[in-house]
């Protein structure tokens, strides 16, 4: 009974997307658009091939994941003890730090971009620090509000059993702190293709941010509605893992529909099992080390070309000199 | 509501008599004075003021600022004219169809502002417009899905009552519809306003030749490091007035909503 | 709506309102292929009601007394049949039928006030008028001081005498209730009631209410009917015979009383074969419970 109508939605749902598509190739090919600003999907797929074929696009979209993560991963190093601290034990502390954690928080991360790049340079710590700085805050926020308010009755009962702090750490804070930390991360990681793919346009040499400057400086348009994709899609994959990671987490929670990130309603229904959250775990972990590689192999060849190569830098007029603070 | 707690203000009188405030603020002060690379890069907190006042005799910085301050709300005012109508209908008289764009709307709405910040560039020049459009287009998103979400979950049963009593279709819209659609409303005006702000300023860093945020790379830039701070200094605070206008707006508006989380 | 069109816009008649033949079909599909099934959620359903009476109609959950309720407001229009108030034919929903709903129905975003007010500014009453009015009506049901309160601040008792005092505002001579006192509290319950009943000698307003408590239904009515569903029949108009006034007196404990619950009880468990086999499928005593009201 269920089945036909689940495929009629389905139907319903991917036709708007079919209509959208066929019109993206339509448009411009019948000049209702003009081809050279919006450049039928067909080119821009056949543009994508051709990035792929160069091993181009890969290389962007690793460098550009790898920061991504490797900022997300730094973060959470830093927030989630912090968070876990300041929410669990020191409370006086957390009080009289929040309204300085506040006003860091409230700063304008793109107003701190420049601030980055004059403190590292326009190396990979730049990139980094500032994704780091930006996912900071919600994850810290959101950590201190879920251990702060894990219900005093479990507490309590767990308490009366008897349970060392170690173990109600792990066995009764943690597990009901989850779903409202993985709030904090998914803001954290949404921010984090905003601010990257920025600071990827104004100060470095490789990633999708830079590959769509780039391709703009050049006048290739196809080539932007490529990057564009792409940077949509790695957005999209970022949310799904950590989606991922989220529910296998926390399958004692019935449903998660309290949390207010848009679009992740679909998403929210389904539930994986512990193996392929352990398999997004993996693939998370095969970036940082593959994009660490990668990032290395790219700042050497920088290196290697001195000076001359970086003709992205005189577009924005960047100190040549940069004192590259890669890793 | 932890979001609630995240974007939250933090009122004046509550903050200026906690400690840490004035600890960080005599950190930043005192560390530039140990010199070495910290006096290079850090401009103390009495300069940073001096540069501002600086800026503000010479009218530099109301420049700026009126600068940026129009385009984010032209590009905003933008959005919402065409965003607000739009989530009405979809969210109101077009369920079906609403069905079959979602999925669309979702997927540009998904699309990386900056990744089309380029073309913009390409199609207006380095003009107010292609600021304005990167702004419409960061803006039209949270204020089209919100209002859908607003006016889908109004309570039937309050257009049932309106409607019992011989309510007609315009007072109906403006006395029951509108109202109960408020929340979302006012929900993804105010992300919109909220991201319109934070975006210019890197999309002014980008491509612009004035603005709060080619303010601060033109400092960074020239190594201007007291204009630097002084600029960020700017951006920071306009964008918690702006929270705290919106935060009060919404107390104004929205008082009648029941605050306690209990849904 | 072809069943319509024959039935006269206007009859002749002393009552207040007049059901006529009311029969409402439904056309039910659960999915988009699946061929619609009918549903025949009342069938030829005859009552009057006289002016000032008090009305109560009583049944299971299904038995369409809501979709009844619905028809009598305007919102839903029969397959064939008719309602008549004052003898003139009901096309849509107006301001001569108050209506009280279960969920309370309050908009959320006006005060208390405000919310008593909504009928009165969609009748175009002016501000002062208004203002004289809701007073007035506040007073009735006992919420003076309460007046700029907003709904979410009011306890649920509190918030259905708001809806009963926004119905009666734009002062209807009908006032139709469809199981209002369902969400509250026992003790609640029992206090609106009482203060129902007064409401309703002070106003002299025809009352409709429909309820799934028998226990309710025998202390508010002057009449109450009984309907079975599947399809929803009316089976019998009980007359209630008890002394009034019912309120601040032991009517609830009178034999009496508990006698004409017996009776009615009965009635809705010895339905008609065809009810009845639907009965057994949902629990009776969930459905229609004697002291559902306690």
């Amino acid at each position: 009974m269920r089945l036909p109508a689940a495929v009629n939605s389905l139907l319903l749902r991917s036709s708007g997307v079919l209509i959208f598509l066929i019109l993206w190739e339509t448009a411009p090919r019948l000049a209702w658009v003009d081809p050279y600003f919006v450049p039928p999907l067909s080119i821009v797929v056949r543009e994508i091939w051709l990035l792929l074929e160069t091993g181009d696009l890969s290389r962007h979209l690793l460098v550009s994941s790898w920061r991504a993560v490797t900022g997300l991963s730094l973060a959470l190093v830093v927030a989630l003890p912090l968070g876990i601290i300041l929410g669990r034990w020191l409370t006086g502390l957390a009080s009289a730090l929040e309204p300085l954690l506040r006003l860091l928080s409230q700063i304008n991360p793109f107003a701190m971009l420049p601030l980055f790049l004059l403190f590292f340079g326009i190396g990979e710590t730049a990139k980094v620090a500032v994704v780091t700085w930006v996912t900071l805050w919600p994850i810290l926020f959101y950590t201190i509000i879920a251990t702060r308010t894990v219900d005093p009755l479990q507490i309590k009962s767990a308490a009366a059993l008897g349970v060392s702090r170690s173990e109600m750490l792990c066995k009764v804070i943690l597990p009901a702190a989850v779903p409202t930390i993985f709030i904090g991360i998914r803001i954290g990681a949404s921010l984090t293709f905003f601010i990257l793919i920025a600071a990827e346009m104004l100060g470095a040499g490789s990633g999708l941010g830079w590959l769509v400057h780039n391709s703009a400086m050049n006048y290739l348009i196809p080539r932007i509605y490529a990057g564009a994709t792409f940077i949509v899609l790695l957005g999209f994959l970022l949310n799904r893992l950590l989606l991922y990671i989220e529910a296998s987490l926390s399958i004692w929670q019935g449903s998660q529909s309290g949390s207010p990130v848009a679009g992740q309603s679909r998403a929210s229904s389904w539930r994986p099992d512990r193996g392929s959250a352990v398999a997004g775990t993996a693939i998370l972990v095969l970036v940082l080390i593959l994009g660490a590689l990668e990032v290395r192999r790219l700042n050497q060849e920088a290196l290697a070309g001195a000076s001359s190569s970086s003709s992205h830098a005189k577009h924005f007029g960047t100190p040549a000199d940069s004192s590259d603070g890669g890793l | 509501m932890p979001t609630r707690a995240f974007v939250s203000p933090w009122s004046l009188s509550r903050w200026l008599d906690r400690s840490s405030l004035l600890l960080f603020f005599a950190a930043w002060e005192l560390a530039p004075r140990a010199g070495g690379l910290l006096e290079t890069f850090i401009a103390p907190p009495s300069v940073v003021l001096m540069t501002l006042w600086e800026l503000l005799l010479s009218g530099e910085l109301c420049d700026h600022v009126t600068i940026s301050l129009g385009r984010a709300i032209a590009g905003f005012t933008g959005a919402a004219l065409i965003a607000l109508p739009l989530g009405f209908l979809l969210g109101g008289n077009f369920r079906t169809f609403e069905r079959i764009v979602t999925p669309v709307l979702r997927f540009l709405g998904q699309v990386n502002p900056f990744s089309l910040f380029p073309l913009f560039i390409i199609l207006f020049g380095i003009s107010e417009l292609s600021k304005e459009a990167m702004i419409f287009w960061v803006c039209i998103w949270p204020i089209l899905f919100n209002t859908i979400t607003g006016v889908k979950g109004i309570d039937p049963l309050l257009v049932k009552s309106a409607r019992s009593m011989g309510t007609g279709v315009v007072p109906l819209f403006f006395k029951v519809i509108l109202p109960a659609a408020s929340p979302g409303i006012f929900t993804g005006l105010k992300m919109g306003a909220g991201t319109a702000f934070f975006m210019l300023i890197a999309a002014e860093m980008i491509g612009a030749s004035c603005g709060l945020g080619w303010l601060v790379w033109n400092a960074q830039i020239n190594f201007q490091i007291p204009k630097l701070f002084a600029a960020t200094v700017v951006i920071s605070v306009l964008g918690m007035i702006l929270n705290m206008l919106l935060v009060t707006l919404e107390r104004r508006l929205l008082g009648w909503l029941d605050s306690s989380p209990n849904h | 709506m072809a069943g319509v069109v024959d039935v006269p816009q206007q009859i002749q008649t002393d009552a207040k309102i007049v059901v006529k033949a009311i029969t409402s079909v439904f056309h039910l599909k659960k999915t988009r292929t699946e061929p619609a099934r009918e549903f025949i959620a009342l069938k030829e359903i005859n009552l009057e009601v006289k002016k000032g009476e008090f009305l109560v109609l009583v049944g299971p959950s299904g038995c369409g007394k809501s979709t009844l309720l619905d028809i009598l407001t305007g919102l839903a229009q029969p397959t064939s049949g008719a309602v008549y108030i004052d003898g003139n034919k009901v096309t849509g929903p107006a301001l001569d039928r108050g209506i009280v709903l279960q969920g309370y129905a309050l908009f959320p975003w006006r005060t208390v006030r405000q919310n008593v007010e909504f009928g009165l500014e969609i009748k175009k009453v002016p501000k002062r008028e208004r203002r004289a009015i809701s007073d007035n009506f506040i007073h009735l049901v006992g919420l003076d001081g309460f007046a700029d309160r907003f709904p979410h601040e009011l306890s649920g008792g509190m918030k259905q005498r708001v809806a009963i005092a926004r119905a009666l505002a734009y002062d209807p001579e009908v006032l139709l209730m469809d199981e209002p006192f369902a969400a509250v509290d026992a003790q609640t319950r029992e206090s609106l009631q009482d203060e129902l009943l007064r409401i309703w000698e002070a106003t002299g307003k025809t009352i409709l209410f429909v309820t799934h408590s028998i226990e309710e239904a025998v202390f508010l009515g002057d009449r109450v009917a009984v309907l079975t569903p599947n399809p929803g029949t009316l089976r019998e108009i009980v007359k209630i015979d008890l002394p009034r006034p019912r309120h601040n007196s032991d009517t609830r404990s009178s034999a009496e009383f508990g006698w004409i619950r017996r009776k009615i009880w009965e009635l809705l468990q010895n339905a008609p074969h065809e009810s009845r086999h639907h009965l057994n499928a949902v629990p009776v005593a969930e459905a229609i419970s004697p002291t559902a009201s306690l």
